[in-house]
């Protein structure tokens, strides 16, 4: 039992359990909370898949991009759509829940038993690639590694994505102005 | 009913086609035209239609000339008797007919002789009545009763007008109906009858069980069935078969203990009481007696002389102290009907219905008489407002000055009554006494006293009647002495009182029954009747009887007027015993209605509660637990057959609630839909 | 070492609940928040797989692909929900159910 291991269960923990936590509150501003712990608890795994620059990455964008556009956005929305928004009739354990409940342990059990059935830890192509040694190690630099990339052979994506991000940019910023007085 | 009353005028068409002798139509008419009067009375149009009284007394006045007529052509000779197949049943043949002998036509001419100045008396005397139309249609009807009781000759008709006999008297008893003392005498009356009912239905039917006929000639007459070797009545049964006789005579003849009627039913009107229970009706009794005689044995007949003989002597001492005038003559009427059935009892045959026809004659007049006072007493209450009953001889009192012709009249019924010669009460009272004693002859001691109760009657009779007699008529009168202001403006009254006195008081005298005064011996009548032994002057009873007897009754005569005129001391104390027990009729009465009548009643109600809460009560149950029944089917189609349905109903909704959610726009609907389709592929792929 | 299916493990862990909030949800927000779970879920995954291939490094580059497309997603989906908002007057999923304006 590695430090990493018991780091790696620590995260996933957090992550599984606020998770949970965001699925049984009724109230918005705790689960927006909650789901910010979920987002650093990721982080955190991602840090322990040995992605360090996700995990930045991660956190700069996702919690302080995301999270705080969520934030801002009901919390500037007013009062009322605050009282409406913050408003839950359901009770805990209550009987409409139970099929999507039932859904979602279904697909779990499915995913998981495809893991086992497919054995995904000896995978030809993974196994091959610990062989060949071609596997990301702790200590290879990947930011480098992920820049060269980007303006190599991820360059087309890169520039569709930045198109994109001008495109929603564009359209939130239409879609959420004031009317003009007729 | 129809085809009976068809049955009838068949039987009169062929009855009357069939016969050949003018005897039986007038005997026939002479019953039929009460019947008539009777018909054409209840026709006519207003209640207080005079004319009534005329058209019934034309027909008791066209009776009485037929039966004078019939009597003249059948007395002491052949026997007349007719009759025709009245209907069958099975093999029993029923015969109607009629049967004139020397008895029926004694009793027709009586009953018609007695009601033709009865009903004269009644058109004076019902007059100011506004019923009188309804008056007249019963008293024919009555008539009409007892004129064809008299002459049938089947006992199943005999039985049929001895209850119509009965019927009437209950009509004419009640006949102020709204007097409620009427209406309780009536029915008493009828109730007795029908106890004596009962008992000449049983006898008839054991008469008709052992010797299969109905017909008296056959049974009674010359060649008696029940007297004949060859057929006799099993043990017991004669003894039943005379019970019933004899409640028969006790209930028509208020004879111990079926008496009690006899006073009451003195409520209705005094010329019904002078016809019906004084001469006619309780005759009727005797009359019947008369027909069986041939049947009973010694022991049989001397029961019915001590009870005979009883009855004379209770009533006799009962009449001693009452004070309404009329019951004092209805307990002398028990009294000398008492005499008719001890004579009867004790072999003397002819001397008991002598006895009857004399009875008869003077019982009216005295009843009419009484009428008369008590109307102009009446008349007096009404004029001064007076609060007294009419019928209290203790108000009475002088009246002899004022209505000469009245009480000459009741002077000559009373000492027919009391027994004195030159009447001829005398002739048939010292016959009985005299056959009693000879009859009495060779017996034990105890048989003694049936002679001497009679004599002992005889002059009791005559103390109560010279009572009567003297508070009505002699001293003051009493009801000046209360009240001194009245003035008496009373007289005799009219043409048709008169009339009917002065007829009835010639009947009471001698002449009409023997030409001889003193000796009853040579009576007309008892010359028509078997079982003539007391004729011959045998022995020394014939002499010292009607010698002895008559002094002493002189002197009984004038103890009663010192006592009541003269105002010497009462023979007995009034607060004593016997005074007390004699004023409330020996008791009897009430001794009836606590054991008869409240255990009846009892009974009654007793049945009532059965009835109303057991029987009831349990179609109640029924009821209940119908209607128990009924809520549990409903609960359980409310409950079960509709809940399945609701059921059903229930899940389709759920279903179709379910199914509905798919459709319904909401997108994680869809979502779910989709995903749970995924999932279902992935686990076919995986478990198949 | 942690070994890849652990990841895989907390990845479905992830997506399942994530799945689970969307389905239930009422509020359109957290339904968004489902959203955003799922893909953080997808993105775990491949950094997981991404752990194996170093030379064209395509695991990793995704991610930051995908990190991107979910901020986009999300701008544009909280201006729709502000925008049905002011329609519906409320962002109740269940009864946002009119096709027609």
């Amino acid at each position: 039992m590695t430090m990493v291991k018991v780091l790696f269960y620590l995260m996933g923990f957090i992550a599984l359990a606020s998770a949970i936590f965001i699925a049984a509150s009724k109230n918005l501003v705790r689960s927006v909370f909650m789901f910010f712990v979920t987002l650093l608890s990721i982080a955190g795994l991602y840090v322990l898949a040995l992605a360090d620059f996700i995990a930045i990455t991660q956190v700069v964008i996702y919690v302080g991009g995301i999270l705080v556009l969520m934030l801002f956005a009901f919390m500037l929305s007013g009062r009322e759509t605050l009282a409406n928004l913050q408003q839950q009739n359901d009770h805990f354990l209550s009987i409409s829940k139970l099929p999507a409940l039932l859904l979602a342990v279904l697909f779990f059990i499915v995913m998981i038993n495809i893991l086992f059935k497919t054995d995904i830890n000896h995978l030809q192509w993974v196994t091959k690639s610990v062989s060949y040694k071609i596997d990301i190690k702790p200590d290879s630099p990947m930011t480098g590694n992920i820049g060269v990339n980007l303006m190599t052979m991820y360059l087309l994506p890169f520039e569709a994505i930045s198109i994109l991000l001008m495109m929603a940019l564009v359209g939130a910023a239409h879609l959420s102005r004031r009317e003009k007085n007729v | 009913m129809h085809c009976v009353s068809t049955n009838i005028l068949i039987t009169l068409e062929n009855f009357l086609q069939a016969i050949d002798t003018l005897t039986i139509r007038f005997a026939l008419a002479a019953v039929l035209l009460p019947l008539l009067a009777f018909v054409i009375n209840f026709c006519l149009p207003k209640k207080s239609n005079k004319v009534a009284g005329w058209i019934s007394t034309l027909a008791i006045l066209a009776s009485a000339v037929l039966s004078v007529f019939v009597f003249s052509k059948v007395w002491n000779q052949h026997p007349v008797h007719q009759q025709q197949l009245w209907f069958t049943i099975g093999s029993t043949k029923l015969y109607a007919g009629v049967l004139l002998n020397n008895l029926s036509v004694l009793m027709l001419l009586l009953v018609s002789l007695i009601a033709l100045p009865v009903h004269i008396y009644s058109t004076a005397y019902m007059k100011s009545d506004e019923n009188i139309k309804r008056y007249f249609t019963w008293l024919s009807f009555f008539c009409f009763s007892m004129l064809a009781l008299v002459v049938v000759d089947s006992l199943v008709l005999f039985y049929i007008f001895w209850e119509l006999v009965g019927f009437s008297s209950y009509l004419l008893i009640g006949f102020w109906y709204t007097r409620p003392k009427a209406i309780m005498a009536n029915k008493k009356a009828f109730i007795m009858n029908r106890i004596g009912d009962i008992g000449l239905l049983t006898a008839i039917a054991i008469l008709f069980v052992v010797y299969r006929t109905f017909d008296i000639d056959q049974l009674f007459g010359a060649n008696a069935l029940v007297r004949s070797t060859d057929f006799q009545l099993p043990g017991g049964w004669q003894y039943v078969a005379f019970g019933g006789i004899f409640l028969a005579v006790a209930a028509k003849s208020a004879q111990f203990p079926l008496h009690t009627w006899l006073p009451d039913a003195m409520e209705g009107p005094t010329s019904v009481s002078a016809l019906i229970h004084a001469a006619t009706m309780v005759a009727a009794g005797v009359f019947l007696l008369g027909q069986f005689y041939p049947m009973f044995t010694g022991q049989e007949l001397t029961i019915l002389a001590i009870i005979g003989l009883f009855t004379a002597f209770m009533a006799a001492t009962i009449a001693l102290t009452q004070n309404d005038l009329k019951r004092i003559l209805a307990y002398s009427t028990i009294s000398q009907l008492g005499f008719m059935v001890m004579a009867m009892g004790i072999g003397a045959y002819s001397s008991s219905l002598f006895h009857l026809a004399t009875h008869a004659f003077f019982k009216c007049l005295l009843f009419l008489v009484a009428g008369i006072v008590i109307h102009e007493v009446q008349h007096i209450k009404d004029e001064y407002k007076l609060d007294i009953d009419p019928q209290n001889v203790l108000y009475m009192g002088g009246l002899r000055k004022k209505m000469p012709l009245t009480f000459i009249a009741c002077l000559i019924g009373a000492i027919a009554l009391i027994g004195l010669p030159l009447t001829s009460g005398y002739l048939s009272k010292d016959g009985i006494l005299i056959q009693a004693f000879e009859w009495s002859e060779g017996k034990s001691w105890l048989f003694k006293l049936v002679p001497i109760g009679a004599m002992l009657t005889s002059w009791l009779t005559a103390f109560y009647v010279t009572r009567l007699v003297v508070k009505v008529f002699f001293g003051e009168f009493k009801l000046a002495q209360i009240n001194p202001h009245i003035k008496l403006h009373i007289n005799d009254g009219g043409w048709q009182y008169k009339v009917s006195l002065v007829f009835l008081a010639i009947c009471c005298l001698f002449p009409l029954f023997s030409l001889n005064p003193v000796l009853y011996e040579h009576a007309w009548l008892l010359t028509g009747f078997p079982k003539i032994t007391g004729l011959d002057r045998v022995n020394i009873y014939h002499t010292i009887i009607p010698v002895g007897l008559n002094i002493l009754s002189l002197f009984v005569i004038y103890w009663a007027y010192a006592v009541y005129v003269m105002e010497k001391a009462l023979p007995l104390p009034e607060a004593g015993f016997l005074f007390r027990f004699s004023y409330h009729e020996w008791y009897i009465d009430k001794f009836y209605n606590t054991f008869i009548i409240k255990p009846v009643l009892a009974l009654s109600k007793s049945a009532r509660w059965f009835d109303r809460n057991i029987i009831d009560g349990f179609i109640h149950l029924l009821q209940r637990t119908g209607i128990a029944f009924a809520k549990v089917a409903e609960w359980t189609d409310r409950y079960i057959v509709d809940g399945i349905l609701h059921s059903i109903a229930y899940t389709v909704l759920g279903i179709g609630n379910f199914a509905r959610s798919f459709q319904g726009g909401k997108v994680q609907y869809y979502l779910f839909s989709m995903l749970a389709i995924i999932l279902a592929i992935f686990l076919f792929k995986t478990l198949f | 070492m942690i070994s890849l299916s652990d990841f895989l493990i907390v990845s479905a862990g992830l997506f399942c609940i994530g799945l689970y909030i969307i389905l239930t949800k009422r509020n359109a927000i957290q339904v968004l928040i489902g959203i955003e779970l799922m893909l953080n879920a997808a993105i775990l995954n491949l950094v997981a797989f991404g752990k194996y291939d170093r030379l064209n490094n395509g695991g990793q580059m995704f991610a930051l692909f995908a990190i991107v497309l979910a901020a986009a997603t999300t701008a544009v989906a909280l201006a729709i929900i502000l925008n049905v908002y002011k329609k519906y007057k409320t962002i109740d999923p269940n009864n946002i159910n009119e096709l027609r304006d």
